[in-house]
């Protein structure tokens, strides 16, 4: 089993690429917002742009290190990589785009007919053979790109963003036969996503990059319980309140940025920088402020509603902005609240997490 | 979007006038001479050999062109900032000349008191007034226009085509050869075309480097210079000759053009 070992330092126009990461067989996904960059991580792996310094190691083959002044072409890579456009050759019907590699590495006719039918039936797109690839749809060209892809057998798959170009509904259901054929094969892959669900799909690893820098990795759970930054926890849907922890008569206490304070688990922290995240499922919402155990309570107006099936989010905003996630039964026994009005939301302390943390500088 | 009429019509007289400018002479021309007068020109035998020597120099100079040509053009495409408008510039340079400078200047580069002629005589090599020299010339002129034109249709290749192939394993030399003059071949024939029209109808630097002589490097456009002083209606008809030829090789172009921009 071969894996991918890198660390790689390359200038972008507002900051510096510097990653460092193992990626073992199988799916990673590589998380971040626009502009993080991970596509140029992905140009870089594939050895279509040149890193300014590190290494590349894939298996036991060294691909790229500055040190020693290796530098293979992307030709003699063996890395597959599938752009968000999918690149497919216009002038190629399907099997011309999915023998394509084979027939550029000499492969006779013959064997390069028995592979591709191999293949189209693997991916069970036999039916695309003689199409033209300009009449097929997007979801399909995807399918292609991807046969195409692996029929030169890689040793690393790069897949970039593979379902953004795609209208909806063919979004669900390339997801779904992404992940069907992805979870076979034994290679390292790297899955560049926006998508909140491809990640949940691919839910074991996951790597999340900002300001050209891997911030985290773990699974997906372990981003839902100790989100590293406001990115992540913004992604995986947490309320994420930076500030600081200060000690007031002996006692500890939890101040935001905004200027509120809350109570949290303080038993692993120490005053100073601190991030405290909470569940907006864990929020609970009132017209009137509940009297009763000291609980942790901010008194705003309704920002937005959204209704997602029989979950209802609400955003409250005032110094901090606080996301509940309520049933809509609650909602409406709330008296279905709209956006402008005052509510309180209120969590019991030992629901929510608070780590001491320097802020990411964005 | 709705304009003012006045200026609907100051656009639609102008747009009339220029076209009455082009269809008028090219009218005039064919009117000129009668089909059994272009039938009988075909039975001279001088006229024949200049039809001869002219299409037998363009189609010598056209795979040259493209040897030449493509490689060039497709590395121009490649060069960024300022080498590329260097480059560029330097392609320029033949296609402001004045055809008959271009032609003094080949004459001095290549004839026998010229820069390479004794380089040229000791291995026993004459150019000026051969064959040779006509393509040379339509080389000289035409290859500048054709590699920037070129240079355009490979700036519109989409560059991840090609390192896809790259990344599939084809070498820089298979990726130029399975896909980059694949994806653009409707523009490069149309290209071609137009190179062979260009090179039919030089006159300026033909006649200066490699003169005119009947059977030998007198093109259709020398034969029609000679002609009018001599047969002004023979000079008509082997316009109206050359013009059809052009015609032909117009509507070749447009259909082979590709009609969108290649992806």
């Amino acid at each position: 089993m071969s894996n991918l070992a890198f660390k790689l330092r390359y200038p972008l126009a507002h900051f510096e690429l510097d990653v460092e990461l193992s990626v073992a067989p199988g799916v990673t996904v590589l998380l971040g917002p626009n502009g993080a960059g991970k596509s140029s991580l992905l140009r870089l792996l594939s050895g279509l742009n040149k890193p300014y310094s590190g290494h590349i190691m894939l298996g036991g083959s060294c691909l790229f290190d500055s040190t020693q002044k290796i530098d293979l072409p992307p030709e003699q890579r063996r890395i597959g990589m599938v752009f968000q456009d999918l690149a497919l050759f216009p002038h190629l019907d399907v099997s011309g785009n999915i023998g394509f590699g084979l027939k550029m590495r000499g492969t006779g006719h013959g064997e390069r007919q028995r592979r591709i039918n191999q293949l189209l039936q693997k991916l069970a797109i036999e039916h695309l053979v003689d199409r033209n690839v300009a009449t097929l749809s997007g979801g399909e060209q995807q399918k292609v790109a991807l046969a195409r892809t692996l029929a030169t057998d890689p040793e690393l798959l790069l897949l970039d963003e593979p379902t953004t170009a795609l209208d909806p509904a063919a979004r669900s259901e390339i997801r779904r036969w992404l992940h069907t054929i992805l979870i076979e094969l034994k290679i390292p892959t790297l899955l560049v996503t926006h998508d909140a669900e491809e990640v949940a799909y691919f839910r074991k690893r996951v790597a999340v990059m900002e300001q050209g820098r891997i911030v985290q990795s773990g699974s997906f759970h372990q981003l839902l319980r100790e989100p590293t930054s406001e990115f992540v926890a913004r992604f995986v849907g947490v309320n994420y309140i930076p500030g600081k922890v200060q000690r007031c008569d002996g006692k500890l206490f939890f101040c935001s940025h905004g200027g509120l304070s809350f109570l949290a688990p303080f038993e692993h922290v120490s005053p100073g920088a601190a991030v405290l995240t909470v569940f907006p499922w864990d929020i609970a919402l009132y017209r009137d402020l509940p009297v009763g155990s000291p609980r942790n309570h901010l008194h705003g107006k309704v920002l937005d509603v959204v209704i997602r099936g029989d979950r209802v989010r609400i955003t409250l905003a005032r110094e901090d902005k606080l996301v509940a996630e309520i049933s809509s039964r609650g909602y409406q026994a709330l008296g279905e609240p709209q956006a402008g009005e005052q509510l309180w939301a209120v969590f019991k302390a030992r629901e929510s997490r608070i780590e001491n943390r320097e802020e990411l500088s964005c | 979007m709705k304009r003012p009429r006045l200026f609907s019509l100051f656009l639609a007289g102008s747009g009339l006038l220029l076209a009455a400018l082009i269809l008028l002479p090219i009218l005039a021309l064919l009117l000129a001479s009668s089909p059994s007068e272009l039938l009988q020109l075909l039975g001279n035998t001088e006229i024949l050999q200049a039809l001869w020597i002219t299409f037998l120099s363009s189609l010598l100079a056209l795979p040259l062109i493209f040897l030449l040509g493509l490689p060039s053009a497709y590395g121009l495409s490649r060069c960024k900032g300022r080498l590329r408008r260097t480059l560029e510039i330097l392609l320029e340079l033949p296609m402001v000349m004045p055809p008959v400078v271009a032609g003094l200047a080949l004459l001095l580069a290549f004839g026998r008191r010229g820069l390479l002629g004794e380089l040229l005589a000791d291995i026993g090599v004459r150019i000026p007034f051969t064959l040779i020299a006509v393509v040379i010339a339509i080389l000289f002129v035409v290859t500048p226009f054709f590699v920037r034109r070129c240079t355009v249709l490979f700036d519109s290749i989409d560059y991840k085509l090609e390192e896809t192939a790259l990344l599939l394993g084809a070498s820089p030399w298979q990726t130029f050869w399975h896909v980059s003059l694949p994806v653009v071949r409707r523009g490069l024939f149309a290209e071609g075309i137009m190179a062979l029209a260009q090179g039919i109808g030089l006159f300026g630097v033909i006649i200066l480097f490699a003169g005119n002589l009947p059977g030998r490097t007198q093109t259709l456009s020398l034969a029609i210079y000679n002609a009018f002083e001599s047969d002004p209606q023979q000079a008509f008809g082997l316009g109206t000759l050359l013009l059809l030829i052009a015609l032909l090789l117009l509507a070749m172009v447009h259909m082979l053009a590709p009609r969108e921009r290649p992806i």
